[in-house]
Order: structure tokens, then C-alpha cells, then sequence
């Protein structure tokens, strides 16, 4: 796929990924940078200028929340946590991205993408 | 560790986002910067290596487009809602109220200072109020008081513009009662009479009313114990002695004993049966005295004073105002044209009693008040009102300085609401919901404070008549006065500080330290107008307290014509135990002649009247001087006398003699004036063998003598004439027995008690006044008011010192910066203390200067009311100025000390 592809689906998936990562436990912007890069094996990368703004604007919607937390011999860290709203955004989300899926696994005859 | 903060910083500056939120998003973004450069670190490159790798990581980023996009869609940062126009107002209220109540909480000292201030002036006017409800505009205690009608006789032609009517005879009454068709009920009752009560061994005097069978169903009265009059028992004069008690009696005398129905009481010496008890509160439809018992009319010639003995048989004894309850649909001009027509038949039919007479109707309430008590009850009570009016007005400009004062330290959180938008409406809302509450609960403080002032006052009433008065009490009247006043003085002291808060200039304010907040000229000036207001204020009500004690004080001073040191006056009533005229007649030689022999004793003697409780009459005919026309007809005191009252009273002798065991019945009828009468009767002229005729008396008696004029009614009072008959030439049953003593009476009173008693061991002697007690209850309304008058001008004084105080604390506070740098600059702490007390004494001058124009103003209009003392009293007015100066001084000094105590190095290096 290559770097076209990470320019491509961060757009378009980048809330899904985050909210997704929120939905086990509260993390900071660091970690789920991390968390992104590691999982997709590199492929997806999440830079600074792009991953807080998209985290502010996720914040503002209501759908994770931030909060300090001070844990001892760390810098004081900004956690983020999914919200009510965020897990439903994220039910949603899930929902139609399978719906997308299937849509052109059909069209395009290939399977598991 | 590298400095990532300073270059992310570098980066958001075109941004322009709020420092907090700027600060956030930096140690945030540095957090990253910081792990991704330990990372580096660890998988093994150099620090410079790893720090040019994250910088540059950095750098590629459009960090600034990407987050002013985001920025700019971020809401508002939350917001109290009660800071925003929420629509509804009910919402809105309680928001305000809550916010109002947590607003106070947070200045307690405030809070409380406010409260009591306030509850002082309103608990003022409680008491005040409390009281001239209960006489002037208290609803009778009877039921459907506005369908009641008082009915009295007139004259049919008006001699003067006071209404001058007079009780009903009974048989008019009667008349009245069975031609009427206005009333669906008519009563009536007579005035309070003084009766010798005995249950047991003791004897007491107890006032009692006679009244017709009707009376307590005509006023709708229910008794508390027992029954009212049944229509046999007010049937056949003399025939059945019943009598029913009232519920203060009932307490006081009888213990509040159950058993008290059925009980046998003596009253003047006749046995009555005890058959009711009357609610508690009802004490008749006079609104201040009431009697202790009732006793149906048919007994009115059992226990009515000798002159009034033929009430019941008699039209031209005039004894019962009526009470009528009107029908429904007739109003009070028709039942009046509907009486009159009555009394125009009973004038033809009885011309002897009637002529020239007719009836007046007026509201029973307005009856229940003399005319002659109401006038000086209504001056009583607009003045006292005026005044607690002004302690309250001191009260609330107290509360609007501090109100102020608190405003100039909110004026950040203000500016701050309208920055977010609260409307300017909406903040005086806020602000004066906060006023509102504090008046409130000061309200309620003052309630209680009035109803407590009260009592107290109520406590100092002439024991004698304690439970005769009408007591105080509390109704929905007071309750409605007391909101009022509350949430007016809330609105009175709120409205112009919220009014000057909700115009903070926004932008100014927020640039504004808090420290050295809102000393605008405006807010000082307005604040000094309100002091300059109390200080002329506090003068005023302190200038009329003196004036009022310097006439009480020179009042004290008046010889009222007869000597009171070492005089007694003994009230008996022989009469009242059933003894006959001889028997009575006796009993008075009896008492002169044995109280003669006691040592000590001076001299004794008898008289009809109380010394200063005398009352003028008219109809005095003087000899060649008959005709005179109905208004000009001749006033006079009269006194029934016996042998040595003038110098058992010390009263000087003019000229001619005095009255000798020979002026008895039968012989010549003779008289003795004062040198008033004679000098207005007979100017120019020797009254002595001058004949006159007394009203009601058909025989001319001949003036013997002269004496002094003395004061009658009243101490200080404008001469009247007065005209002394002789005992043995006009017999009265009840006589007041006068004692002059060699020395202190207090120690004679024993010896002559139980002289008297030697004589008859039955007749009570409980009521004795030395001559010096005669003055002091003569004094006793004008001692009351100025004690009255005193208490609420030294609150007045009080509350302007400590408003004084705030103030000039608040000034000196809000000018320690100044001060320092005037110390700074060399200033000696004399100089500063000069400085502050010139500041604050100029206001306090201009306040006394206003006061004391203010003050001869008033003091004019009350001058009828004050005795020797003129309006421009300069006593008074210098006095109470010194007064107000010297506290305004103390209170302006204390914050001027430590003005001048301030040290300039801390002063300068708070700002």
C-alpha cells in the first residue's frame, strides 16, 4: 500500500482508530501515537501537528474527555478517556465502517482487506 | 533536558489563544516532544542527534493551521447559567436567590453588621406601628366592626366645628331601639365607673360598664366561660344583681379559677352573682380603657354615682352611647336620617330634656377614641412614626454606604458578568435580590426585636390601670407592615448601588488592581450625601429629645398653685358600702376630727375633685349677666369642699372669708372663686356679694371669698376659672380626703389608715397618692414621650456613628497608598491625623449645620406641645450638636489613628 495509503485512511479513519484505542482505558497523546504505529506495524503514522489537533477537536465534540493526572517520578500527563457519547460515536462508527467493508469487499472481489 | 516549550511557543504565537489554554497545549505538546526524544535516545543516537531529529519533526508540521482550525471551533468555557438572560423568571429567581444567599454567606461580617442595622430600624417601627394599630386603627374585637354604629346625642344647631356629642339617655335610647328600622340590633353602654368590689374580707376598686341586655350579642362577643345577659335579666330595674367579668379580671382577681361561676362579689356593697366571663382581648369598644366587669343597665341605680342614680327615669341624664348594628343594605347616612327623624318626635314630645338636641351617627370605631384623646393620639402617632420613619432611613443609608463600599471591591466580578454578557437589567435584578434578602431577614430580626421593644414599653403603663389598657397585639396588620417596611427598605438601600454597579465601565474595571478598585468621585460623593443626610437627621431627633426633656425638666419646676410636699390624698368611697347620706356625712366629721388628733397630722380636710384631674363645666350663670348666647356660655371648675381646704392645700386667700360651719343647708348659699373668674367676670369690679348660679342648680349663691388660682387639669396649664362650694351645702357620696402631714407623709400613711380603719374596718383605703405621686402622674405621658423620643434619637445618634465610622474606615483604607507617600514625603502623624479628621468633621459640620435648620424648623411646629422651652432653645440645640460632635469625632478619630500609623514602606510596597 505505501505512503499514499497513510495520507488516505488517516483521514477517514483517523477518529475511528483513536476512539477505538480509548475504549479499554484512558491514554495519552504520546501512546496512542505509539499504540497506532506499532499496531499497523509502522504503516500508519500519527504526526504531532496532526494527532493533538484531531484529539482538541474530538474533545471539544464531547466525545473524549482529557484530564492531568500526576503519577509519581512522571511528568504530569494528559490522559484522555472515552466519554458516553464517544462510545456510542464509536458503536456507530464500527458499524459502518463494516458496512463500508463489506460494500466494496463485494464490489472489488476482495476479501478482507 | 532540552527546552522543547520555548520553541512550541515559538509556533503558536500568531494564534492568540487564551494564556491557560496556550499553557496547556505547550506542557502537552512538550510531554510528546520530550518521550519521542527519549526514544531516540534510547535506540541509541546522541543527544544533539536526537534533539535536531524531534526539532525538525517539529518543524515540518503546519502545527498552526491544523490548530486554529480546531481553536476556533472550541465553545465557551462553561458558565454559571445564572450569569446569562434565562428566559424564565421564575428560574431566574430562585437562581438569583441562591446566588444571593451565597453572596451574603461569603461576608458574614458584612451580613451581620447589615441585618442588625436594619432589624434595629425595622424592629423601631414595629413597635411603633404595633402600638398605633392597636389604638388607632385596630379593628374593634367584635365582629363585622364596619356594619357597628355609634349613636350619640348632638346639638342640633353646631356651635363650633368639633363634633361635640354626648351619651344617649336611657330612655331615649329606648325610644331609639323601639322606632328604628336601620339597626337589626341597638345597644348601649356607659363609660367606665370606678366601684368598690369586695369577694371576701378585701375590697377593690374595679371599673365596671352598665350596659343593656343586648350588649355582647349586638357586638357579636361569645363569652369564654358561662353566658351573657338573658332579656329577663335587663327587665325590671333592681331586680336581678348579675354580672359578668372580663378575662384580664378573671386572671388577675380571681386567679383564673374555674369555679368562678356562680360566685357571690359585693360591688358597693350590693351582691351581684357571677354568671360570664368575656373572651380574652375584649375590654369593651373604647380602644384604650376598659372596665373589669359589666353590669345590666337595670341596675344602673345600684351602682351609678349619686348624680346619676336617676339614669333610668330620667331624659336629661345622659349616661348610654348606643351601638347599633346596622341592617344589611342600609348605610350609615341612611340609618342617620332614618334616627333623626326619631329625635325631631322625641324633641316635640319632651321638650324639657330634648330641646335643641338631635342624634349623630359615626363608625363605632371612630367612637371607640375620645375626640379630645384622638387628636393628641394621632399627633403621638404621626410624630413617633416620623421619627422611627427617619431611624430607619439612618439605618438604610448606613446599609447603602456599606453596600457601596462592597461594590467598589465586587466591581472586577461585575465587569467580568457583563464581559460574558449578563445584561445590565439582569444585574440590578441580581444586585437588588441580594438587597431584597438581606431585608428580609432583617425583617424578621426586627420583628421580633419590636415585638420585644413593645412589651417593654407597654411594661412601664401606670400599674393602677394595667389591666384596664387595652394590651398590644400582634395581627395580620402588623405582619403586612413589617413585609413591607422589610422588602421597601431592600429596595430603598439597593437601588442606587446596583444601580452605579451595573454601569462598571467593563474594559477599566478588569484593568483595574483590586486593591485600589472604584474610588471614583461619584461613589465618595454620594456616599458623603448620605452621611451629611444622617448627621442632620440624628441632630434633628436628638434636638427634639431636648427640647421635650428641658420641658418635662421645667414642667417639674411649676408650682401648680398648691403645695405637694408633704400632701396626701386618700380616694374613699363611703357611699359605695350602702351608707346613707347622714351616715356619710358623719363618717366625714368622723375622719377630720379624729386624723386632727394624730400627731403629726397638720391639717385635714375634704374635696370633691383630685388635685390636677378636675374638670372644667359649663352653664355658670353670673347674676345681671344672663344672657348669653348657648356658645358663650360660661365655663368653670367646681369643687365641693369642706372646712380648712385652703390651708390644708396652701392655697393663698385673696380677700373676703372662708367657708364656716355655718354655711350649712338652709342657711345663705355662698361661694368662693378664684381670682381668674373674678378678674374676667367682674373686671374693675369687687366680686365679693356678686351672686352666680351653678348649672344644674336653681338657687343664686353669693361670693364670699377670693383665692388663688392653682392649676386644675393639667400642670402649667392656662388659667381657668374655678368656683368652691361648701360641703354642708352640696352633698356628695364621694369625696377624696386630703391629709397635710408635718413631715414625710410615707410614715403618717400607716397611722392614718388605721385611724380610718377604727372608723370602718370595711371601707377600702388602697389607693392613696402623696402629692409629689399627683405631679408624676401628671407628668406621665410627657415623661413617657421624651423617654420614647430619647431612645430613638440616641439609636439615631448610634447608627450615624457607626456609619460615620464605616466610612471614614473605608476612606482611610482605600487611601493608605496616598497616606504612605505623604508620610514618605515627610507628613508627621500629627499632620495625617489632621488631614483624615478635617476630611470626615467637615461632612459631619455641614450635617449639623443642616440639622440644626431642620431642627427650629420642627421645633416650631411642636412649640404648643413643649412648656417654657422655645423652639430655638439654645440649651437644646447646643447640647445635642456637642453631643453628635463629640461621637462624630470619636468615630471619625479611630480610623484617623491608624491612618496616622500607617507605616509608608508597607503601604507603598502593597500597590
Amino acid at each position: 500500500m505505501g505512503a499514499s495509503l497513510d495520507q488516505e485512511w488517516k483521514k477517514g479513519s483517523a477518529e475511528l482508530l483513536i476512539l477505538s484505542l480509548l475504549e479499554d482505558q484512558p491514554r495519552h497523546g504520546y501512546d496512542i501515537g505509539k499504540l497506532i504505529e506499532g499496531r499497523s506495524g509502522g504503516k500508519l503514522r500519527f504526526h504531532i501537528a496532526s494527532l493533538y489537533p484531531l484529539l482538541y477537536r474530538l474533545e471539544n465534540r464531547g466525545l473524549i474527555q482529557g484530564r492531568w493526572v500526576e503519577k509519581p517520578n512522571q511528568r504530569r500527563r494528559r490522559y484522555y478517556r472515552l466519554t458516553t457519547q464517544g462510545q456510542k460515536t464509536l458503536a456507530q462508527q464500527r458499524q459502518s465502517w463494516r458496512e463500508f467493508v463489506r460494500a466494496v469487499s463485494q464490489i472489488t472481489g476482495v476479501e478482507h482487506a | 533536558m532540552p527546552e522543547w516549550k520555548q520553541e512550541i511557543r515559538k509556533q503558536l504565537a500568531g494564534l492568540n489563544l487564551p494564556p491557560t489554554r496556550e499553557e496547556e497545549i505547550i506542557e502537552e505538546l512538550s510531554d510528546h516532544l520530550e518521550n519521542l526524544y527519549e526514544e531516540i535516545i534510547a535506540e541509541g543516537a546522541t543527544s544533539e542527534k536526537a534533539y535536531g531529529e524531534v526539532l525538525s519533526s517539529l518543524g515540518q508540521s503546519d502545527l498552526l493551521t491544523e490548530l486554529r482550525a480546531t481553536e476556533r471551533t472550541a465553545p465557551p468555557d462553561p458558565i454559571p447559567d445564572g450569569l446569562l438572560n434565562s428566559g424564565h423568571l421564575f428560574t431566574g429567581l430562585r437562581q438569583d436567590l441562591r446566588y444571593a444567599a451565597r453572596m451574603l454567606r461569603k461576608t458574614p461580617g458584612f451580613t451581620a453588621v447589615a441585618i442588625l442595622t436594619l432589624a434595629l430600624g425595622i424592629g423601631a417601627n414595629t413597635a411603633v406601628f404595633t402600638i398605633v394599630n392597636t389604638f388607632l386603627l385596630n379593628p374593634l374585637p367584635v365582629e363585622h366592626a364596619s356594619q357597628l354604629a355609634a349613636v350619640n346625642t348632638a346639638q342640633a344647631k353646631k356651635t363650633s366645628e368639633t363634633l361635640d356629642v354626648r351619651p344617649l339617655s336611657f330612655l331615649n335610647l329606648k325610644d331609639y331601639r323601639e322606632k328604628t328600622h336601620s339597626f337589626s340590633s341597638l345597644t348601649g353602654y356607659s363609660s367606665p365607673m370606678a366601684l368598690t368590689m369586695s369577694a371576701g374580707a378585701e375590697s377593690q376598686r374595679v371599673f365596671a360598664e352598665v350596659v343593656t341586655g343586648n350588649y355582647f350579642d349586638t357586638l357579636g362577643i361569645r363569652p369564654r366561660m358561662g353566658r351573657f345577659f338573658l332579656p329577663d335579666e335587663d327587665a325590671k330595674p333592681g331586680a336581678i344583681p348579675v354580672v359578668v367579668i372580663g378575662y384580664a379580671a378573671w386572671q388577675g382577681r380571681f386567679g383564673g379559677a374555674p369555679g368562678v361561676l356562680g360566685r357571690t362579689i359585693k360591688l358597693n356593697n350590693l351582691a351581684f352573682t357571677i354568671i360570664g366571663v368575656a373572651p380574652q382581648g375584649f375590654k369593651g369598644v373604647n380602644a384604650i380603657f376598659g372596665p373589669d366587669l359589666w353590669v345590666p343597665s337595670m341596675m344602673a341605680e345600684q351602682v351609678m354615682p349619686a348624680q346619676q342614680q336617676n339614669a333610668l327615669r330620667e331624659r336629661a341624664v345622659l349616661t348610654f352611647t348606643g351601638a347599633g348594628r346596622l341592617r344589611s343594605g342600609v348605610s350609615l347616612s341612611q340609618a342617620q336620617a332614618d334616627l333623626k327623624t326619631i329625635a325631631v318626635a322625641l324633641e316635640r314630645e319632651y321638650p324639657d330634656a330634648n330641646q335643641g338636641q338631635t342624634v349623630a351617627l359615626r363608625p363605632l370605631s371612630e367612637a371607640a377614641i375620645a375626640t379630645n384623646q384622638r387628636q393628641g393620639l394621632m399627633f403621638g402617632s404621626v410624630l413617633l412614626m416620623a421619627i422611627v420613619g427617619f431611624v430607619l432611613l439612618i439605618a438604610c443609608s448606613n446599609v447603602a454606604n456599606l453596600l457601596l463600599a462592597r461594590a467598589a471591591a465586587r466591581r472586577q466580578e461585575i465587569a467580568v458578568r457583563i464581559a460574558l454578557g449578563a445584561s445590565r437589567w439582569r444585574l440590578v435584578r441580581q444586585l437588588l435580590t441580594e438587597s431584597v434578602l438581606l431585608g428580609l431577614f432583617s425583617g424578621i430580626l426586627g420583628f421580633f426585636f419590636g415585638y420585644g421593644g413593645c412589651q417593654l414599653l407597654w411594661s412601664f403603663r401606670p400599674a393602677e390601670f394595667a389591666q384596664n389598657l387595652v394590651d398590644p397585639h400582634l395581627n395580620a396588620n402588623v405582619f403586612l407592615f413589617v413585609l413591607v417596611v422589610a422588602l421597601f427598605t431592600g429596595l430603598i438601600f439597593g437601588i442606587a448601588p446596583a444601580l452605579r454597579s451595573s454601569r462598571t465601565p467593563v474594559v477599566e474595571a478588569l484593568k483595574e488592581e483590586a486593591r485600589t478598585a472604584g474610588r471614583s468621585v461619584s461613589r465618595v460623593s454620594l456616599a458623603n450625601s448620605l452621611l451629611v443626610g444622617q448627621v442632620a437627621v440624628s441632630l434633628v431627633l436628638l434636638v427634639t429629645t431636648a427640647l421635650f426633656l428641658r420641658s418635662v425638666q421645667r414642667e417639674y419646676l411649676i408650682t401648680p398653685g398648691f403645695e405637694t410636699k408633704n400632701l396626701t390624698v386618700f380616694l374613699l368611697y363611703p357611699g359605695q358600702l350602702g351608707y346613707d347620706r347622714t351616715r356619710t356625712e358623719q363618717f366625714y366629721k368622723d375622719v377630720r376630727d379624729r386624723l386632727a388628733t394624730v400627731p403629726g397630722v397638720a391639717s385635714v380636710s375634704w374635696a370633691a375633685n383630685l388635685p390636677l384631674f378636675s374638670r372644667a363645666q359649663s352653664g355658670v350663670v353670673m347674676e345681671g349677666q344672663e344672657q348669653r348666647k348657648k356658645s358663650e356660655e360660661i365655663s368653670s371648675v367646681i369643687n365641693t369642699i369642706d372646712l380648712d381646704y385652703f390651708s390644708t392645700m396652701s392655697i393663698a386667700f385673696l380677700g373676703g372669708r372662708e367657708f364656716t360651719q355655718n354655711d350649712r343647708e338652709g342657711a345663705a348659699p355662698v361661694a368662693i372663686i378664684n381670682d381668674t373668674m373674678a378678674g374676667r367676670y367682674w373686671p374693675n369690679q369687687d366680686p365679693l356679694g356678686k351672686r352666680l348660679q351653678l348649672p344644674g342648680q336653681k338657687e343664686f349663691r353669693q361670693i364670699v371669698g377670693i383665692v388663688k388660682t392653682t392649676d386644675y387639669q393639667t400642670l402649667g396649664e392656662a388659667p381657668q376659672s374655678c368656683v368652691y362650694v361648701p360641703l354642708r351645702q352640696n352633698y356628695s357620696e364621694s369625696m377624696v380626703l386630703y391629709v397635710r402631714t408635718e413631715h414625710d407623709p410615707s410614715q403618717m400613711i400607716a397611722s392614718v389608715q388605721s385611724e380610718i380603719r377604727n372608723i370602718d374596718p370595711a371601707l377600702p383605703i388602697d389607693d392613696i397618692r402623696t402629692g409629689t405621686k399627683v405631679i408624676e402622674q401628671a407628668l406621665w405621658g410627657a415623661k413617657m414621650g421624651v423617654g420614647i423620643l430619647g431612645v430613638f434619637g440616641f439609636l439615631a445618634l448610634g447608627l450615624a456613628s457607626i456609619g460615620l465610622y464605616g466610612i471614614m474606615a473605608y476612606s482611610v483604607n482605600q487611601r493608605r497608598r496616598e497616606i504612605g507617600i505623604r508620610m514618605a514625603l515627610g507628613a508627621g502623624q500629627a499632620s495625617v491625623l489632621r488631614l483624615i479628621l478635617r476630611q470626615g468633621m467637615m461632612l459631619v459640620i455641614c450635617g449639623v449645620g443642616i440639622g440644626l435648620m431642620l431642627s427650629i424648623l420642627l421645633g416650631r411646629a411642636l412649640s404648643k406641645f413643649l412648656y417654657g422651652v422655645g423652639a430655638s432653645d439654645p440649651a437644646s440645640l447646643t447640647g445635642a450638636s456637642l453631643v453628635l460632635l463629640t461621637v462624630a469625632m470619636l468615630a471619625c478619630y479611630l480610623p484617623a489613628r491608624r491612618a496616622s500609623q500607617v507605616d509608608p514602606l508597607i503601604a507603598l510596597h502593597e500597590s
